[in-house]
């Protein structure tokens, strides 16, 4: 007998942390549902697939060089970005998907006792990041479904680090416009590190939406962040950046962990970056998309939100979860919204019409 | 939010008589120091020097380990040991000890050690026994207080009540609703207010601004997955209010990001918001005038469902596969069965009361090929103690509990509803539904 004790060497932050446990593989999932296809709508991808430069580039990839070690700093990308949008190359960190920036920006100005702050209803990560490394994350409700700039300002203290804004806000689609991040930018005025989180902002057709890559230029302690995971469908392949002054990105590179980002994610990405034609094509198809949920669950009489973004909420009379079981048999997988705190909504992947048209399908059988 | 152990002593010892005034005065000790009464830490003191004492005679210069826990309101005192034999048997509410061998009475010590104590658990864990008992603080009942005439409120808003707030809301819903829709715990306001505190149940009430209580809801942990939530319970207010889906998605929002898979309502009042829940199936309590009356059991699945295997025996699979297909919940069932192998020839089961209620919960233990009779002893002694609703929660995550479905059947029970994710697995409950065992 030993006198082991897992509990003793758990921190208690760690002790009521749950781990995320992600949906089963495709395969595994139709056969419990026993449905014969399955459309994912629960994780706001492009259906599109990635852009065609991104997809010769995997194509033609000569599987020998996957023994070779990738960039440790991801250079070819962050030179690529630096010429996109008219900056230093230094200026850009780049991740294993955006969740290890939000980390990289947690661990560089957190320690014992400081706090962040955030938004009840908007994409948790942050909230977890901070939790599981032993920080408060402290939540100010939704105002109108969109973040709150005076409960946040209002609830601000000494010791919190970092407000992480979600640019348009996931699941909500709600956004600060140019005058309101600026707003809010100076108000704070540099007693905090704010990450505007940028993951669908290539999705946003509104004008007023503001350019936060100029803004880093002009708020020392503004980053933002952003993915390859969403517009430019490389999600499989896990890529997205930080970027911000000289001064706070070369602070935040001390906690980076580099060779994190695998070869083929970074030259897709390189290849990705600028195909204005991708950018194009998507816009239209989630337009397109979106008008004709519109119409259907107005015809269904069920409420909706949204706003920019590949993604639209529904309110529906029963339990999200179950409606998400139900849709599962008839081969629809969407993401239930309890765990964002919108009981009884769930979240819908805009995507081809074929594919809308079967979710309204299976939509009116699960709602009988 | 989960109930701490925020405070834990441990004491690794040789189990040999000699050192039995060292475990009995530790575990006195610190009930004490953890704020437990002296009779009540004495009780936990006389489990141990029986349970200690019995070790020694069975496992002599065994080694034990233990480990005594303040859950806030409880003790709880933890014995991890290997033996070649332990009569897990005398720990049966039913178990009659025959005084004239020696097994009699050693088991007489078991007997008593269970009886001082209010719950007790055994896990069979890294080839050695891992048994607990647990010993709540004493509390004065609900006392009579002046009620308030409830008004409706005009405007409220949720929030958390304050310790006073909080036993002021237990003696309304004392006075508003009948003991079937009401937590066994508010028969003592102290200790609704001792649990809050350290975390094992949380409660959210209406208010206005003058303070007045319009509402309000209370839920707990039921094992690392589940919570139990009980009402919403409304003092006068219309439905138009809103007051049941405000306290309900308090109740939501607090559970939706921590570890819980499922949230149940097993005693609804007439308030619940049903169209955010799934009806499980139906409980059957008896009332005061001697009715009975169907409660449906209401659950929300808090996350997407991933599946699961679970086990089942022949004579369950088929309720199993109508629950899973009326639930839309996916599931591989795999079936347990007796092949001739040997087993323990004694099943062991806990009771868990609530007597204001007339309902007792049954949780295996312990099974073996005794069962039937076990089950039927259990069921005579409840039925003559005046209990009316007798259940049985079966865990089929867990293979050997499912060798009790012949013995259940055989008994009077039947399977009543399924809940996804209680335990290891999804629990089966089972009511029992005949005025006598069979025998």
């Amino acid at each position: 007998m030993s006198a082991w004790s897992l509990e003793k060497l758990l921190p208690d932050y760690i002790k009521r942390f749950e781990a995320y446990i992600p949906s089963r593989p495709d395969a595994e999932l139709m056969k419990m549902y026993g449905c014969s296809r399955l459309y994912r709508l629960n994780n706001n991808e492009n259906p599109l697939g990635p852009p065609r430069a991104a997809q010769e580039v995997l194509r033609r990839f000569p599987p020998p060089r996957a023994s070779v070690y990738p960039s440790g700093d991801v250079y070819y990308l962050r030179h690529r970005l630096a010429e996109k949008f008219g900056k230093h190359p230094d200026q850009f960190l780049v991740g294993n998907g955006a969740n290890e920036v939000i980390s990289f920006v947690i661990k560089a100005f957190c320690e014992q006792g400081d706090n962040i702050i955030t938004a009840d209803k908007t994409f948790a990560v942050y909230e977890w990041v901070a939790e599981f490394s032993g920080f408060i994350a402290k939540l100010v409700p939704l105002k109108d479904n969109g973040f709150d700039e005076e409960g946040m300002l209002d609830r601000i203290d000494e010791r919190t680090k970092i407000a992480f804004v979600c640019n348009p806000n996931n699941p909500t689609g709600t956004y600060w416009n140019r005058d309101k991040l600026r707003r809010f930018l100076d108000r704070i005025d540099g007693r905090l590190v704010v990450v505007v989180d940028e993951a669908y902002c290539e999705f946003v057709e509104s004008e007023d939406f503001p350019d936060c890559m100029n803004l880093i230029e002009e708020y020392p302690n503004l980053v933002l962040f952003r993915t390859f995971s969403k517009m430019y469908a490389l999600a499989g392949l896990r890529i997205g950046y930080l970027a911000g002054g000289r001064e706070i990105v070369d602070a935040i590179r001390r906690t980076c962990i580099v060779y994190s980002v695998n070869v083929l994610a970074q030259e897709a990405a390189v290849a990705a970056v600028g195909d204005e034609d991708h950018l194009v094509r998507t816009r239209k198809l989630v337009r397109e998309g979106k008008a004709f949920l519109k119409d259907e669950l107005t015809r269904l009489k069920l409420p909706f939100i949204t706003g920019e973004g590949n993604y639209l909420m529904i309110k529906i009379p029963m339990s999200d979860t179950l409606a998400y079981r139900k849709l599962m048999t008839h081969g629809i997988m969407v993401r239930t919204m309890t765990g964002f705190r919108f009981p009884n909504h769930i979240r819908i992947t805009v995507s081809h019409l074929d594919v809308m048209e079967a979710f309204v399908e299976a939509l009116g059988k699960t709602l009988g | 939010m989960q109930t701490h152990h925020t405070q834990e002593v441990t004491l690794s010892v040789q189990a040999e008589l000699r050192f039995l005034p060292v475990a009995t005065w530790f575990v006195e000790k610190s009930a004490i120091a953890f704020g437990m009464e002296e009779p009540e830490a004495l009780s936990l003191m006389l489990a141990t020097e029986e349970l200690f004492a019995y070790l020694c005679r069975v496992n002599a210069s065994g080694h034990l380990l233990m480990r005594c826990r303040s859950g806030g309101y409880y003790v709880e005192q933890e014995f991890v040991f290997h033996a070649d034999y332990f009569n897990m048997k005398a720990f049966n509410i039913t178990t009659v000890p025959d005084l004239d061998e020696q097994g009699g009475i050693d088991e007489t010590g078991l007997l008593i050690a269970s009886r001082m104590v209010d719950r007790f658990q055994l896990f069979e864990e890294d080839g050695g026994l891992r048994l607990v008992l647990t010993k709540e603080k004493a509390y004065p009942e609900s006392a009579e207080i002046v009620i308030p005439l409830a008004m409706p409120l005009k405007e409220f808003v949720v929030k958390v009540p304050g310790p006073e707030e909080l036993k002021f809301f237990v003696h309304l819903v004392n006075h508003h609703y009948a003991p079937q829709v009401v937590p066994l715990s508010f028969n003592f306001p102290g200790k609704v207010a001792d649990m809050a505190a350290c975390g094992a149940c949380c409660a959210a009430i209406a208010v206005d601004v003058a303070g007045r209580i319009g509402g309000g809801i209370v839920w707990r942990w039921e094992g690392s997955k589940l919570v139990e939530f009980y009402g919403p319970y409304l003092f006068n207010q219309s439905r138009e209010s809103g007051m049941a889906e405000a306290l309900v998605d308090r109740c939501l929002s607090a559970t939706a990001r921590t570890k819980a898979i499922g949230l149940i309502n097993r005693y609804p009042t007439a308030e619940l918001p049903i169209e955010y829940f799934e009806p499980l199936g139906s409980l059957t309590s008896r009332m005061e005038d001697g009715s009975e009356l169907a409660f449906s059991a209401y659950f929300r699945h808090l996350e997407e469902d991933l599946g699961s295997t679970v086990w089942a025996h022949s004579l369950i699979e088929n309720f199993l596969v109508d629950q899973y297909r009326r639930l839309f919940f996916a599931r591989e069932i795999r079936q347990v069965r007796d092949e001739g192998e040997s087993g323990s020839p004694f099943s062991v089961l806990s009771a868990e009361f609530d007597r204001s209620a007339g309902r007792v919960t049954l949780h295996p233990i312990w099974w073996g090929k005794d069962s039937r009779e076990t089950l039927s002893a259990y069921v005579d002694t409840l039925r003559n103690e005046g209990l009316a609703g007798i259940f049985f929660e079966m865990d089929v995550g867990t293979s050997w509990q499912c060798r009790f479905a012949p013995a259940l059947l055989q008994t009077g029970f039947e399977p009543r509803l399924v809940i996804p994710h209680a335990g290891t697995g999804d629990i089966v409950v089972f009511q029992h539904t005949t005025g006598k065992s069979v025998p």
